[in-house]
């Protein structure tokens, strides 16, 4: 039960989620959710990774670390982006946003 | 330019032929709107033209050895192409009779398109036409020839349609065009023929290298064939003919000049220019002696139903020209060089003496120019009755000694068909002129004519002393070519020494020798050849002269053939049937098809997918995020898919 592709089918199950969320929702912010897990799925894979395999274990939690980082700051502007979007459409729906393609 | 002028012989040349050229673009571009001006531009440049040629011949006229100044426009070790001037006694006297003629025949239209709305138009393409005949008589080599003979061509349509708002008109210089493009089709092949198997374009040479026999045999007669055809198309031989007569659509001193001088005489020229060439091959005489000789008959035949003044002109033209074409052909390079010539003079002669007659009376139809006194313009009248005794071969007129030579060489071929051929051409030709002659002098008072008394009142009232300038500017040129005519026959001595040159006078002595053996033989046919002219007088005089004269041409008993010789037997129905049901209906319906279907479906199926697909990538650039997306995703899994399995 504990082993390495216990946590890799759990990291595939997580990131398959997140691209399903992605690309089936038309709600702006369930997208950046679905996002979120599939770096979640993502950040999963580099600790198991590390946990079995790698010589030297820090690795892959630094990866993480910035990750999770990176997730903060995507989240922040895409947060803002979605906000901007609602306030020129008054609505959050990505099929809205097609009229941004001119 | 100071070279040019070092060599008078040289400068005379340039600027014989390329001032008519000059005064073309200066009446084009300038003098346009100034009638009187461009009259006068191209008649002092004709005028000068004129004088050049006056001085080359005097000057040259002992020199003996042509004179040639050529540039080479492409020269490999395989060909030769020369361009510049050739004047030996052939281009010599040519270029005397077209400048004579073009300035004639300019001086009379000052006359005869006075009040013209296009008379500068008409002065500068006389211009052009003076231009491209001048250059193309004194080239030395066959491709400058070609080139100018086509400009020949050119500004012959431009003349012909000259009345460009009349149907008929501009469908005649189309017919003359594209019938004579026909046949110089058949020229530019056989030149092509001449440069790939022999590679020498200049005419002195090909001439001495087919007199020489260094011209492979079958190589000179599919040239000279080919070459030939462009001498039917030009100067009108069957079975091209039909477009001369159509010709005569443009104004009369046009038709003088197309029909001596310039466009059909370009044909014959060509011929006896590289007659030495054409010598070589036995049977390319024998087509060109058959075909003058058939065109010189049904032309003839053709003269005796029309009742049209021009048509019978333009008809006696063809059968003249065939005449000459059956001399060459015979072997008689001076008779048939000759006869071009005494047939230059007294052609523009009756055209233009027929062009007073219809400039007075505003018709063609000789019937009702003689019943409204057409024999009281003296001049025109007497004019065209020598014209017509030198046509029909009668002495002491120029045409007389002329065909008189024809006959002598028909008379030495073996096979005499063609000198019988030639003697019932004789007859056809007096018995024609003379019927017109008679029907404009000798009218029947017709009640069926309206207005007789006004017509004949008012051909008295413009008798010959109350006209203006335009008709003395009419009747000089008529006058000064009547007089040509009576005396140009007793020149043929020296002509012949000229033209044949010193070499050639002791073959002339042989000749005479054996003439001397013939004597009475020579005798026999001169009166063979004067009785044919005269029977053709007197069986005129008879149906139309003599009074109580029926006036009505014995073809009324033949229906049948006089409609057939009406119709041109039939030629003309023959060429609409073939260009419908060939051209129409064959290759130009499947060409059409191919435009079409081919060429317009492939580019409209371009069109078309490029819109589709337009249309179906369109749908990729949605702007929907999620799409793209899937795309991508897609793809990548597909790369996976392709490195990991």
């Amino acid at each position: 039960m504990n082993s390495l592709s216990t946590y890799l089918i759990l990291a595939a199950m997580l990131f398959c989620l997140g691209l399903l969320g992605v690309l089936q929702r038309r709600n702006l912010i369930g997208m950046l959710i679905a996002i979120e897990l599939m770096l979640g799925g993502a950040s999963i894979n580099f600790m198991a990774f590390n946990r079995f395999l790698a010589p030297e274990p820090a690795v892959g939690q630094i990866i993480t670390l910035f990750v999770m980082g990176i997730a903060a700051a995507e989240a922040a502007i895409g947060l803002s982006i979605i906000l901007a979007l609602f306030r020129q459409m008054r609505s959050i729906n990505v099929e809205r946003a097609q009229r941004l393609s001119g | 330019m100071m070279w040019l002028f070092k060599d008078p012989v040289l400068a005379a040349a340039c600027t014989g032929t390329w001032l008519p050229f000059l005064a073309m673009l200066v009446i084009l571009i300038f003098t346009r709107r100034n009638q009187r001006l461009s009259a006068g531009i191209s008649i002092a440049s004709i005028v000068t033209s004129l004088i050049c040629a006056i001085y080359l011949f005097t000057k040259l006229f002992h020199a003996g050895v042509p004179v040639q100044y050529e540039v080479a426009w492409a020269m490999t070790p395989d060909l030769y192409v020369p361009f510049g001037y050739l004047l030996d006694p052939h281009s010599l006297l040519m270029l005397l009779i077209v400048a004579t003629i073009a300035c004639l025949v300019q001086i009379y239209s000052v006359g005869y398109m006075a009040g013209d709305p296009g008379f500068s138009r008409y002065y500068a393409f006389q211009s052009l036409f003076a231009w491209a005949m001048l250059t193309m008589v004194i080239a030395p080599g066959m491709l400058q020839l070609y080139i100018f003979w086509e400009l020949v061509g050119l500004a012959s349509y431009l003349l012909i349609g000259y009345y460009y708002e009349k149907y008929s008109a501009s469908q005649a210089g189309k017919k003359a065009f594209v019938v004579t493009r026909l046949g110089d089709i058949g020229f530019f092949l056989g030149l092509i023929f001449l440069m790939l198997g022999y590679g020498d374009l200049g005419i002195l040479n090909i001439n001495q290298a087919a007199a020489g026999h260094q011209i492979p045999g079958p190589l000179v007669t599919i040239s000279a064939l080919l070459i030939f055809c462009g001498v039917i198309g030009k100067s009108a031989q069957f079975p091209l003919l039909t477009w001369l007569p159509d010709a005569m659509e443009g104004p009369t001193p046009v038709s003088a000049l197309l029909h001596s001088a310039t466009m059909v005489a370009a044909g014959v020229y060509m011929m006896s220019r590289i007659f030495p060439f054409f010598a070589a091959s036995p049977d390319a005489m024998a087509v060109a002696l058959a075909i003058g000789t058939v065109t010189m008959l049904l032309a003839s035949t053709m003269a005796m139903a029309t009742y049209d003044l021009k048509q019978v002109w333009a008809y006696s033209t063809v059968s003249q020209l065939g005449f000459m074409v059956m001399g060459l052909g015979a072997g008689g390079y001076f008779a048939g060089v000759f006869h071009l010539t005494t047939h230059a003079g007294f052609k523009a002669l009756l055209f233009l003496c027929s062009g007073m007659f219809i400039h007075e009376f505003h018709t063609n139809d000789m019937r009702v120019i003689g019943q409204s006194g057409g024999r009281n313009l003296k001049v025109p009248m007497i004019s065209m009755t020598i014209g017509a005794l030198a046509l029909s071969g009668l002495f002491p007129f120029s045409g007389f000694f002329s065909k008189e030579a024809i006959m002598g060489v028909l008379a030495q071929h073996t096979n005499k068909v063609w000198l019988f051929a030639g003697l019932l051409g004789a007859l056809m030709t007096a018995y024609y002129s003379f019927r017109l002659i008679f029907f404009v002098a000798l009218p029947r008072k017709l009640a069926t004519v309206p207005a007789e008394d006004h017509g004949h009142g008012h051909g008295a009232d413009h008798g010959d002393e109350h006209h203006g300038n335009a008709y003395w500017a009419m009747a000089w040129p008529v006058m000064f070519l009547a007089s040509v005519t009576c005396v140009l026959g007793f020149f043929q001595a020296p002509l012949e020494q000229f033209l044949t040159g010193g070499h050639a006078a002791a073959a002339a002595h042989g000749a005479g020798q054996e003439g001397a053996g013939h004597g009475m033989g020579h005798y026999v046919l001169l009166a063979g050849a004067i009785g044919c002219a005269l029977a053709g007088l007197a069986w005129a005089w008879v149906e139309f002269g003599r009074k109580r004269a029926p006036q009505e041409g014995f073809l009324k008993k033949f229906p049948l053939a006089e409609i057939l010789f009406a119709r041109r037997w039939y030629l003309d129905d023959f060429y609409r049937k073939a260009l419908d049901t060939l051209v129409y209906g064959g290759l130009t319906s499947l060409f059409t098809r191919n435009d079409r279907r081919v060429i317009d479906g492939a580019i409209d199926g371009i069109c078309k997918l490029t819109v589709g697909t337009g249309r179906m990538t369109s749908f990729m650039q949605s702007g929907m995020l999620q799409y793209n997306l899937l795309v991508m995703v897609a793809g990548i899994g597909l790369v996976l898919l392709f490195f990991f399995i």
